[in-house]
């Protein structure tokens, strides 16, 4: 096992154990810190097996933009009770069944297309450049267009509001 | 030349749009404008005949056509559809006779609309209508005829209802509206038809086609052309819009319902001359109608008490006489009369229109004496209705007396009854004549004589249907025939004429007195054709409704509800799933991923 | 293999936070949890399976800049929710087709 190997292997316990914290903690501010975590963790990945851009917009887009946002959202909606907030969650057995059952379903589906002889080579800014604005200019286009979309629904959803 | 006529187009549409855009306040000068158009038109028209020179584009419809610009149009591998335009001596002709008119029209409503607020939809529409009629003149193919066809009557339907806000005026658009369509249903089929026998609309290719096709199928082609046609230009018994159609602005009636669009039935009938050429029984249909039509309608026209309706039944009258002339075989009469009776028809129409503007009045009974007020006007008028009644040496009797010789060589029965129209025509052009402008006045009003812009126009049109005439020889030379005049038929013609002048001169005095009664109401209201549709209109459509409402209660109500109960049946049964628990939804979202999952599974094994 | 195996594992994880959570933002980082999973497993399993790194790199890049889209857009219909009745709880919206 070879030192990238423990470090990807760490990588991804940190992950899980961020997705978990997510999942199950009862206190807000350990629900922020976990999926900080979990978004890091996966910047962590990302930096490992493919690309150091990715890894950077990972950490700029969500552990800047939306985990920002979600602190916010956080302080907005309970900004009016003093006492630390308690998360609460309905855990039942078949929830958990379900969550099992669409694990395992991946695993038997993903496994055996993994393989074993990954490609060693990464990434670089450039040729994701070059891709994004050759090949895949049309997707990158409709990106774009996506945010705009999605930045005046928010303007138009949060007006809405005030009016109402 | 070519650039002449593409500026026609551009002119015209352009300024249309340009008027509209303008608005109301900045008409006095955008209204200049709309004789951009017309002047285009008529200098294209002029331009092409001085190229061509006399005689230079002598025999059938089509020979010698100059090509203005060709596109494919709807292109198939193995057929398609070309529209263009071209211009030979008949487009050119009309286009002359387009472009004049409307520059007439036009600089006469400078001040019959003076007072009008909604003066820039009234130009912009002239505008677009210059333009319409002048596509439909030059079309090369029957296609682009069709399209400039449909515009022709837009306009026509919006000119009739431009004052919309009265009742009677949107009526008459409408009817205006669906009676031509009426005829234009059967156009668009003879144009399916003639599509279907020679995959061409081309006007070229489809007359030099016209010798391979069978002999029904002609008669077929020619008839529904025919039907179109008389729609347009208001044959019996579709003759009933124009009447009504004298709702619209006078000068409208003058541009549109006298000269130039209604007109256009018998420019496609010699547009196609060789379709109808070859379908002799078609045209003794058309010959027969036409008589019919010139004959009933110049009586309609001796009953009428409204000027204006005098003058729109003698305009259904004169194009009876150039359909006449058309079954007769005779279209280059038949279009010599078009454009003799273009002249002579504005000219009442807009002398009309000067009366009208002057007196205050529509009625001929409240007119009388308007000589000594309205020098001018009743001057040209006299010279329009002197031309009308075929009196020489005007333009009216030459074109006439084509006419009449014509036909009395083709069937002497119908040339006998349209001698007796024509004699009728000068009954009662001489009877409004003197309602109008004899005697003492009737009305209330004080008439006076119009501005310049109204009667110059008079004076030029005047000119034209005193001189037009003359031009009988070159017409001839141009299209082939002859243009000489029969001595006989000459005589008989003027003698009836004077006849029925004499008549009507009396009638011009006691008519202004005389009740109507029953069968003279009846003639004066077209023959009771109206009436004759409502009532067909009427039980049909009740009987349909009866029998739509059967199928409506029984089939179509009957399915509605089987599907309601049905749908019923089913939200029923799923209506407990809409539960809006969010996280139900959720839930089964991720089972159907999990079922998906494991099928991928188990299939791909 | 390792990363595979993880991220499905993750995923499931964010999928149970989704069904069992009563907070809508909580439910929501659950839904960001599920997309960085399958973010991952996006480019593991293309690069895995011999793909262009490039290419799979600017997906997920994609990939990153639609869910943040997402993120903004839920984020704000929780805060308008909440402004409106002071509703945070997915079970207090089960009522506002009946409105």
């Amino acid at each position: 096992m070879s030192a990238s190997d423990i470090t990807l292997a760490a990588a991804v316990a940190a992950m899980i154990a961020g997705a978990a914290g997510t999942a199950l903690t009862r206190d807000v501010t350990r629900l922020v810190v976990s999926l900080g975590a979990f978004l890091l963790s996966v910047a962590a990945i990302f930096l490992i097996v493919a690309s150091s851009l990715l890894a950077i917009a990972q950490v700029f887009v969500y552990v800047g933009g939306v985990l920002v946002l979600v602190l916010f959202a956080l302080m907005v909606v309970h900004r009016d009770t003093d006492e630390r907030v308690g998360l609460d969650s309905l855990h039942d057995i078949g929830a958990a069944a379900v969550a099992v059952a669409v694990f395992a379903g991946l695993v038997a589906l993903l496994l055996p297309l993994a393989g074993t002889t990954g490609s060693q080579t990464r990434a670089l800014p450039n040729d994701i450049g070059a891709f994004l604005l050759g090949d895949g200019v049309v997707a990158f286009e409709i990106a774009g267009v996506l945010l705009l979309v999605a930045l005046l629904a928010v303007l138009v959803v949060v007006k809405g509001g005030e009016d109402r | 030349m070519n650039t002449a006529v593409l500026v026609t187009f551009g002119l015209s549409i352009v300024g249309a749009i340009a008027i509209a855009l303008a608005g109301a306040r900045a008409v006095r000068f955008s209204r200049w404008i709309a004789l951009a158009a017309p002047a285009a038109a008529a200098w294209s028209g002029l331009s092409y005949l001085l190229g061509a020179g006399p005689g230079g584009t002598g025999g059938a419809p089509y020979i010698g056509e100059a090509v203005v610009v060709s596109v494919r149009w709807l292109s198939r591998a193995d057929a398609g559809i070309g529209v263009g335009l071209a211009v030979d001596s008949l487009a050119a002709a009309m286009l002359i006779v387009v472009g004049v008119v409307a520059a007439m029209v036009v600089l006469f409503s400078f001040g019959y609309m003076a007072e009008d607020r909604a003066q820039a939809r009234y130009f912009s529409l002239l505008s677009l209508f210059t333009g319409a009629m002048a596509a439909l003149v030059t079309s090369s193919s029957l296609v682009g005829l069709f399209i400039a066809w449909e515009i022709v009557g837009a306009c026509s339907y919006l000119l009739i209802g431009f004052w919309y806000t009265r009742k009677s005026a949107a009526n008459a658009a409408m009817k205006a509206f669906l009676v031509t369509r009426l005829g234009d249903v059967g156009l668009l089929a003879g144009l399916a038809v003639l599509y279907h026998e020679t995959h061409t609309l081309d006007l070229a290719s489809v007359m030099a086609a016209v010798p391979d096709l069978a002999g029904p199928t002609v008669a077929l082609v020619a008839l529904l052309l025919f039907a179109g046609a008389a729609g347009k230009s208001a044959q019996f018994p579709l003759h009933v819009w124009l009447p009504d159609a004298m709702e619209g602005p006078t000068p409208v009636s003058a541009l549109i319902h006298a000269a130039t669009m209604v007109a256009a039935g018998v420019f496609l009938v010699a547009r196609t001359w060789p379709i109808f050429e070859a379908a002799e029984g078609t045209r003794l249909l058309i010959l027969a109608i036409g008589v019919i039509t010139a004959a009933g309608a110049s009586v309609s026209a001796l009953l009428q008490t409204d000027i204006k309706k005098v003058l729109a039944y003698s305009t259904i009258s004169q194009l009876g006489f150039m359909f006449a002339a058309l079954g007769a075989g005779a279209w280059v009469a038949a279009v010599f009369h078009l454009v003799t009776h273009a002249a002579f028809k504005s000219l009442l129409f807009l002398a009309a229109g000067s009366v009208i503007h002057g007196s205050g009045t529509q009625d001929l009974r409240e007119m009388g004496g308007l000589r000594r007020a309205m020098p001018v006007t009743s001057a040209t008028w006299i010279v329009g209705a002197a031309a009308l009644a075929g009196l020489p040496p005007l333009s009216g009797f030459f074109s006439k007396d084509a006419i009449l010789e014509a036909v009395w060589h083709a069937t002497p029965l119908a040339g006998a009854a349209l001698f007796a129209a024509g004699a009728v025509t000068t009954c009662y052009i001489t009877r409004a004549t003197r309602l109008a402008f004899c005697g003492t006045f009737r009305g209330s009003a004080r008439p006076h004589e119009s501005g310049a812009t109204m009667w110059l126009p008079l004076v030029v049109l005047a000119l034209g249907a005193a001189s037009l005439g003359a031009a009988s020889g070159e017409f001839a030379r141009a299209f082939g025939g002859h243009g000489g005049l029969s001595l006989p038929v000459a005589a008989a013609s003027i003698a009836l004429a004077v006849a029925g002048g004499l008549v009507g001169w009396r009638l011009g005095e006691t008519g202004a007195r005389r009740a109507q009664s029953g069968v003279a109401a009846f003639v004066a209201g077209g023959w009771g054709v109206d009436a004759a549709v409502v009532r067909l209109a009427g039980a049909s459509v009740v009987a349909s409704a009866a029998l739509s409402e059967r199928v409506d209660a029984g089939i179509i109500d009957g399915a509605v509800r089987a599907v309601e109960r049905l749908a019923q049946g089913i939200s029923g049964e799923l209506e407990g799933l809409q539960s809006g628990d969010g996280r139900a939804y959720s839930g089964l979202v991720a089972i159907g991923a999990v079922l998906v999952v494991g099928l991928t599974l188990w299939l791909g094994r | 293999m390792i990363v595979v195996i993880g991220c499905a594992a993750a995923f499931a994880i964010g999928l149970y936070a989704v069904l069992t959570r009563r907070e809508l933002i909580a439910i929501l980082a659950g839904a960001e949890v599920m997309l960085g999973a399958a973010n991952v497993q996006l480019v593991a399993l293309a690069l895995a399976r011999g793909g262009d790194p490039a290419v799979a790199s600017g997906f997920s890049l994609l990939v990153v800049v639609v869910a943040a889209a997402e993120a903004a857009v839920g984020l704000s219909i929780v805060v308008t929710a909440y402004r409106s009745g002071a509703r945070s709880r997915l079970e207090e919206f089960g009522e506002v087709d009946a409105e």
